[in-house]
């Protein structure tokens, strides 16, 4: 990695640093979200529900890792990790209000 | 548990020396046609034979246990020792494939 | 990020490897050694002494000695002794206690039943509880060590990814080769005890999700974690005290009573709710040892009065039998003494992983500064960071083993001064590494903890009268284990010692050569 102007390497280091907090925090809320859906959706007790939605988040978060590393941009990172949680988020809203009219 | 650690270290063997690299380095030959499929389809029956052992004496939960931790002790043992003491390995390796199933028929 | 998704996956493998690699190393070497915590408390309290055990007659001894100093406590709990455990444990709740919480504690001799004056010292406890709190104030620790687990996983991952040749080189380790022979090595012990470092870096993470991930049990039970816990343990309240005296059942008679519904079952603890009272709740549970699996229907409850059988622990669910699997795993409780050696095996195995791997990163940049000889700052941080958080923690665990020996016994807030010289070796590393050249830092440290672990069994022989040629005779392999093993790390680090201080400035001379081929295997940049 060349030291060009100090621009290209500034804004490698703000790319770099996106990704971070796109994996780290965007990752961490994807794994919730993934966590609670299963919690919600699979047709267990709700101990059993819980157990299963905790033991599979930290997949998630491991892809949304990945993901956030692998991508092209910055900006596909928090797309990546954003989008689906949004779409998880409404999926059990609705659940949640469906169990707890 | 001694009977199944080694068959599986003798499985294991087969199964290195199943790769031409690792079976003209260590035996010093090029192997005939046929020997190559015959050590993986060898290894791979004597790893399968030391888990069915394994959970035959120890139940499912431990002998699976017991089983992995066999494999990766074996696999740790031959990768390491192989660089410094080959003929060593390999003579053991002969010893586990007959001593592993007669120990296995006295319940050791 | 732009060349490639093994590229990128190389990158992260490297970066996350490095700034997460330290802590790790601390992580994994402590969390080693907690396999053989009890070995290392009994070790660090020679007091107490080992008996051949009679679970019955030490439990009838526990009860009369509760009896005695306990009798209004509301409730007590007895750890009965097993192979690796030797003191028979009793505790208890009191409201006029000081200490922990008003919790009591008192080790007994399991065959007299008399108190055993130990030396303070938290003994094996102290590298387990570390090991997952970072002698962090709660709960951050927690956090930590749970991330780190996090990226621990995403190094395996990573690394699987990053190894093209997984297959091919499956049987591959090639010394004496330089850089190559240290991918080697780390790829090896990466590759060939993986399913032990998934299974250690998962299971991290179950053991804490409750709360890292805690967002389930909000939905679930809208908040209620207490709910949670309780269906997932499956335990009755114990009922509150009626105020009406009445006996406590015989115990030794419940344990038989437990021997005839699991014949053969060893038993890890009771616990006595409002002894003395006619609600008395007596709940036997069995020792971990006995299955993998946490098994939280393994414990009868029984009247503390007329010693009835009132439960069991409820059967599991496939979802906690899963759980509670893979959280036995992590601990290893089951262990027989074989398999425990090879549970600390694959830990130093984890442990040697990281410590290749940060030897790599700075190995291979080193390199290019080896004409000049002098590491630009960054790199020399990283050396100085190598050598501390490696050479320097195993100082400190020298240090508190020499400090369990050395300081007085009778000393006020002694266990709380092993502690501190085992901080306190380990601070002094990075001051030294920071005064000396990089090789002759290493050398010198690993110089003195060869000395500093060899010397230990001599140590102990001197001050206390469980050398090692008592403890053999004795057929006490506890001590004799912990005495060969820190004589073995002890040779060990003499040679590795060795290493660092005899190759002088080959270094410059193979560089050119290194270099080439450091750069044929760019799978790891």
């Amino acid at each position: 990695m060349k030291r060009k102007a100090g621009g290209i390497l500034l804004s490698y280091r703000l790319a770099v640093a996106s990704r971070c907090l796109a994996a780290l925090l965007g990752g961490y809320l994807l794994a919730s979200m993934a966590s609670v859906c299963i919690t919600l959706l699979v047709p267990m007790t709700p101990v059993d529900a819980t157990l299963t939605g905790m033991m599979l988040s930290f997949v998630f978060y491991l892809l949304a890792f990945i993901w956030c590393f692998a991508c092209r941009t910055a900006a596909r990172a928090w797309l990546g990790v954003l989008l689906p949680s949004l779409a998880l988020a409404l999926i059990n809203g609705l659940a949640y209000w469906m169990k707890n009219p | 548990m001694l009977s199944v650690a080694l068959i599986t270290f003798a499985g294991l063997v087969a199964l290195c020396l199943a790769m031409e690299k690792h079976f003209g380095e260590l035996l010093k030959r090029k192997p005939k046609p046929g020997q190559l499929p015959a050590l993986r389809w060898a290894g791979w029956a004597l790893l399968v034979l030391s888990l069915i052992l394994a959970v035959n004496v120890r139940g499912l939960a431990f002998g699976l246990v017991e089983w992995f931790a066999l494999v990766m002790a074996g696999l740790t043992l031959w990768v390491f020792g192989l660089p410094y003491q080959p003929r060593l390995l390999l003579g053991l390796a002969l010893v586990s494939v007959l001593l592993g199933p007669v120990l296995a028929a006295l319940g050791v | 990020m732009k060349e490639g998704f093994r590229q990128a996956m190389a990158w992260l493998h490297t970066w996350t490897g490095l700034l997460f690699g330290w802590l790790l190393f601390a992580i994994f070497l402590t969390g080693t050694l907690s396999y053989f915590k009890d070995e290392i408390t009994h070790w660090s309290q020679p007091e107490v002494q080992r008996h051949q055990l009679d679970p019955a007659a030490s439990l009838g001894l526990a009860q009369r000695y509760l009896q005695s100093n306990a009798a209004t406590a509301g409730s007590w709990f007895i750890r009965l002794p097993s192979d690796r455990e030797p003191a028979l444990s009793v505790s208890w709740r009191d409201p006029n206690a000081t200490g922990r919480r008003g919790f009591i504690s008192h080790e007994l001799d399991a065959r007299s039943g008399e108190r055993v004056e130990v030396r303070d010292s938290r003994g094996g406890d102290f590298f387990y509880r570390f090991h997952f709190q970072l002698q962090m104030p709660h709960p951050w620790g927690r956090w930590l060590a749970t991330f780190c687990a996090l990226i621990m996983l995403l190094g395996l991952v990573t690394g699987i990814i990053t190894h093209k040749k997984i297959f091919k080189e499956f049987f591959t380790f090639r010394p004496g080769k330089g850089q190559r022979s240290w991918l080697d090595g780390h790829n090896a012990i990466g590759v060939l005890v993986l399913p032990f470092h998934l299974m250690i870096s998962y299971s991290s993470l179950l053991l804490f999700m409750y709360m890292v991930m805690p967002a389930s049990i909000m939905a679930a039970y809208k908040g209620e974690s207490d709910t949670y816990f309780s269906e997932l343990f499956g335990r009755d309240e114990a009922p509150k005290a009626a105020g009406v005296a009445a006996p406590l059942t015989d115990l030794p008679a419940l344990y038989a009573k437990v021997q005839t519904i699991v014949p053969g079952a060893r038993i890890g603890y009771l616990q006595v709710a409002n002894p003395g009272d006619s609600n008395a709740r007596v709940t036997v549970t069995q020792a971990a040892a006995d299955h993998v699996a946490y098994q939280r229907s393994a414990n009868w409850t029984f009247d503390g009065v007329s010693g009835a059988q009132l439960s069991q622990g409820e059967p599991e669910s496939a979802a906690m039998m899963t759980s509670f699997t893979i959280a036995g795993l992590h601990m290893g409780n089951f262990a027989g003494p074989w398999l425990r050696w090879l549970y600390f095996v694959f830990g130093v195995a984890g442990t040697a992983v990281i410590g290749t791997g940060l030897v790599m990163w700075l190995g291979k940049r080193q390199l290019k500064h080896a004409k000049s000889g002098r590491l630009p700052f960054e790199l020399r941080l990283v050396e100085v960071l190598n050598i501390a958080s490696m050479s320097g923690l195993l100082l400190g665990v020298a240090g508190f083993f020499w400090a369990n020996r050395l300081l007085p016994i009778g000393m006020p807030g002694r266990a709380d001064w092993e502690i501190n010289v085992f901080f306190l070796a380990w601070a002094l590393s990075p001051l030294h590494a920071l005064l000396r050249p990089g090789r002759k830092a290493w050398g010198e440290q690993l110089a003195l903890g060869a000395l500093a672990f060899a010397g230990l069994p001599l140590l102990n022989a001197v001050v206390t009268g469980h050398g090692l040629d008592q403890s053999i005779a004795r057929g006490d392999w506890a001590m004799a284990g912990f005495d060969l093993t820190a004589l073995g790390t002890g040779l060990f680090l003499a040679w590795a010692a060795g290493k660092m201080l005899r190759t002088p400035n080959v270094q410059a001379k193979r560089a050119p050569r290194a270099a080439k081929a450091a750069s044929t295997t760019a799978e790891v940049n």
